[in-house]
């Protein structure tokens, strides 16, 4: 089901958290809310879900008006970060209660609960309480909780922030895979582009109250619209140059490096501009040589990365396949490659 | 650091417990004093012979007339005839007269034939009668019993050093009085009915609806409400129970209002026992409902936010998310203040004391009251200390076994066997 925010507000007291947002979600889609703490992505869920009221503005669900209903009676499920499972209840009563408080004949609540128990692999946790399970199998209580009466839509609040490393790659693609097997719109809260871009359609980008970019992860990695967008997504992030325009290149510093780029011509020399580059663009390949010295090497098995600081005092990030030959303190000679990075104004407009 | 504690404990609390138990095992009371009694036949003493010993009950309640050296030689003190002293010491020295008419009798026979005025003066020398004598050793009432010719085996002794005892003596007859008592019975009766009823209707049940209503409040108006129901509690008790008086009495404002309309002013308060019970049972629900609600608020704050969030959007109503997820999770605060406000009413009677004292009548008289009433004031001005003690042991007992039997019906081991809130 398509859900639809129409200029929402969202304030309280004095404080505009959220003003005049619009967003849809597609039906059957998965869409993050990314974006840093205090950015309102979870009030902007908290208002889906009905929890807070919109201070102004609409939120349809398909082509209901659900802005005055009460959560009650939105249908939608939510998992919320702590997962809020009751802890006087079994993980049985805990899935079947929004089914309880609708009054279902319990054999149905048995039933049902232990479909969905076995499409979350908990089906043999039913008769314990939630302090003796572990974080993951709690996570999939609350999901099975959240899906049990077929919602209309899916709210997932930063549902992996309280899981280990391996847990969350774990629920990553447990929740995407639930997802798609019940074509549920769904949206997910989270800080963490890691998370957005692994396991969303589509990805909005918020910044205090704002959306700042909303498209598919791939795009918004290759299309960052600011340098906001451009920094929040990719790990090890990106890395940014201060500099100025001079004759239709980048010019680093006082007669530094000087990078020729395409989108430069046309802005007027002398222009105040910061260039993006992405640290795997930042290594062997690439058609401009940089010079500078390494002053952080860190092995992640695979490949290595690189913290290498330019002569005016800058640092550019590389990321490479592992290599012994260069450690801290190396002066080293890289090539960067120009095309592939991105030229942002001063106020963060991707140019 | 276990010591200090158990010196404050022992001290503090195990004491007064254990001293009321000693005081229960005896029948103190103002007239037998605190510290050891003297041996008295008073005519309460001789009542209590009589079934036991009749005959001896008769004649030691009648005066005794002997004559002996001691007699004798206050009469020549007397400096009457010589010849008195004389023909008694000869030919009457040891006899035994059981009443003063036979007594004077041989005395108006003497040869020197005294006046009858003398024959008083002279019967009074001899009368050796025990009754309301205070002895101070058992021996001397023994002596004396013997001298005046009752010859007592010592069993007869052991009975009539019991009956005439006036000290307080070691006895289990407390628990007897307590367990046959018509009026124990009763009192029983009302301090159950006053304990429950306002257990259950104010520190449980409208503590209870007080903390999820002002839950479900903005929290501004939420600690207004808090702050109002906390007035009966921090009000000085005196003056709480003064505002119910001016209330309630036949010049106050019910009987002011209901003028209005007609009804002639009354004593609301005291009229009837049922108005009494009325009333009790409000000051002091109204007092203990306040505890219960700081209680019940406060656990109910500790239930995570997102519980109610996440049971409003699973499609729970006001009254279920209270019926399915508060009140499960109130099970500990719902033991401590009902296992601490029993023990509470049990004890306290203060409240009670300064409106109604336990009237009209004996109405609503408590136990707690009761054993203040019968071991440190009364209007009979005996204070029964013992009595009084195997009440308030009582009250320690009954006390114990409701606190065992709530850990019970709460089942209190389930509830620290694990984390009460997860998170």
């Amino acid at each position: 089901m398509r859900i639809l925010l129409d200029k929402f507000s969202k304030s309280f007291g004095s404080t505009n958290i959220i003003e005049d947002m619009n967003l849809e979600v597609g039906s059957g889609e998965m869409l993050a809310l990314l974006g840093p703490s205090g950015c309102g992505k979870s009030t902007t869920l908290f208002a889906v879900c009905g929890i807070h009221r919109p201070t102004s503005g609409r939120i349809l669900f398909g082509t209901r008006d659900v802005t005055d209903l009460p959560s009650q009676e939105r249908n939608v499920g939510v998992v919320f970060q702590s997962y809020a499972l009751y802890p006087h209840m079994t993980v049985e009563e805990n899935i079947g209660f929004p089914l309880m408080v609708r009054r279902i004949a319990s054999a149905d609540i048995k039933k049902q609960v232990a479909d969905i128990a076995d499409l979350v692999h908990i089906g043999d946790l039913l008769g314990r309480r939630p302090a003796q399970l572990s974080g993951g199998q709690q996570q999939r209580v609350a999901l099975a909780r959240a899906l049990i009466r077929r919602p209309d839509v899916l709210l997932l609040d930063e549902p992996l922030a309280n899981l280990d490393a391996k847990l969350r790659l774990e629920m990553r693609s447990e929740i995407r895979r639930l997802q798609k097997e019940t074509g549920i719109t769904a949206i997910l809260v989270t800080h963490d582009q890691v998370e957005a871009m692994s396991m969303c359609d589509r990805i909005a980008i918020m910044k205090s109250g704002e959306i700042v970019q909303i498209a598919t992860p791939s795009e918004m990695y290759k299309d960052p619209r600011t340098s906001f967008v451009a920094s929040f997504l990719g790990n090890p992030p990106i890395s940014f140059l201060k500099g100025k325009a001079q004759q239709g290149a980048f010019v680093l510093g006082e007669n530094g490096l000087c990078l020729p780029i395409a989108a430069l011509s046309g802005i007027p020399d002398g222009t105040t501009l910061s260039l993006g580059v992405r640290p795997e663009h930042f290594g062997t390949a690439g058609g401009i040589p940089v010079e500078g010295k390494v002053v952080f090497a860190e092995t992640q098995g695979r490949e290595n990365l690189y913290d290498v600081v330019l002569p005016d005092g800058s640092v550019l990030r590389s990321i490479q396949p592992v290599r012994d030959d260069v450690k801290p303190g190396d002066s080293v000679r890289w090539n960067l490659d120009s095309a592939s990075t991105f030229v942002f104004a001063e106020d963060g407009r991707r140019l | 650091m276990i010591a200090p504690a158990a010196v404050m404990i022992s001290l503090f609390f195990l004491m007064p417990v254990i001293l009321t138990a000693i005081f229960a095992m005896t029948n103190m009371s103002t007239a037998t004093g605190i510290s050891g009694g003297a041996w008295q036949v008073t005519q309460g003493a001789v009542n209590r012979l009589k079934t036991a010993m009749p005959e001896l009950a008769n004649g030691i309640a009648e005066p005794r007339f002997v004559v002996d050296e001691e007699g004798l030689a206050a009469l020549e003190a007397l400096k009457l005839k010589a010849g008195f002293t004389t023909e008694l010491r000869t030919s009457h020295m040891g006899e035994v007269f059981p009443s003063r008419r036979e007594a004077e009798r041989v005395i108006k026979a003497l040869k020197d034939r005294p006046s009858t005025r003398e024959v008083k003066q002279i019967s009074d020398l001899f009368n050796r009668s025990v009754l309301n004598t205070r002895f101070e050793t058992r021996d001397e009432l023994m002596a004396s019993l013997k001298k005046l010719g009752f010859t007592l085996t010592p069993a007869e002794q052991d009975t009539v050093a019991k009956a005439t005892y006036t000290g307080w003596v070691w006895t289990t007859e407390n628990f007897r009085i307590i367990g046959n008592s018509p009026d124990m019975a009763q009192i029983f009766l009302n301090t159950a009915f006053y304990v429950s009823v306002t257990l259950l209707l104010f520190n449980v049940s409208y503590a209870l609806f007080l903390a999820i209503t002002t839950h479900y409040m903005p929290a501004s108006t939420a600690s207004i409400f808090r702050a109002i129901w906390l007035l009966p509690r921090i009000t000085p008790v005196v003056i709480y129970v003064l505002l119910w008086k001016w209330l309630t009495w036949d010049s106050g404002f019910i009987s002011m209002f209901v003028g209005q309309f007609g009804y002639p002013p009354k004593n609301y308060l005291l009229d009837s026992a049922y108005n009494a019970w009325f009333f009790v049972i409000l000051i002091n629900g109204f007092i203990g409902a306040s505890m219960g609600m700081l209680v019940f608020s406060s656990a109910i704050k500790a239930i995570p936010q997102t519980q109610f969030h996440a049971s409003e959007v699973d499609g729970a109503s006001r009254w279920q998310q209270v019926r399915h997820v508060i009140l499960p999770q109130l099970r500990w605060p719902i033991l401590f203040v009902t296992c601490y406000q029993t023990l509470s009413l049990l004890a306290s009677f203060n409240e009670i004391l300064l409106s109604t004292r336990g009237g009209p009548g004996k109405a609503t008289e408590v136990w707690s009251l009761a054993a203040f009433h019968t071991a440190l004031n009364n209007y009979t001005g005996n204070l029964e200390y013992g009595l009084g003690a195997a009440m308030a042991l009582v009250l320690v007992v009954v006390g114990i076994v409701l606190s065992l039997i709530y850990l019970r019906i709460f089942r209190y081991d389930t509830l620290i066997s694990k984390p009460l809130i997860e998170d």
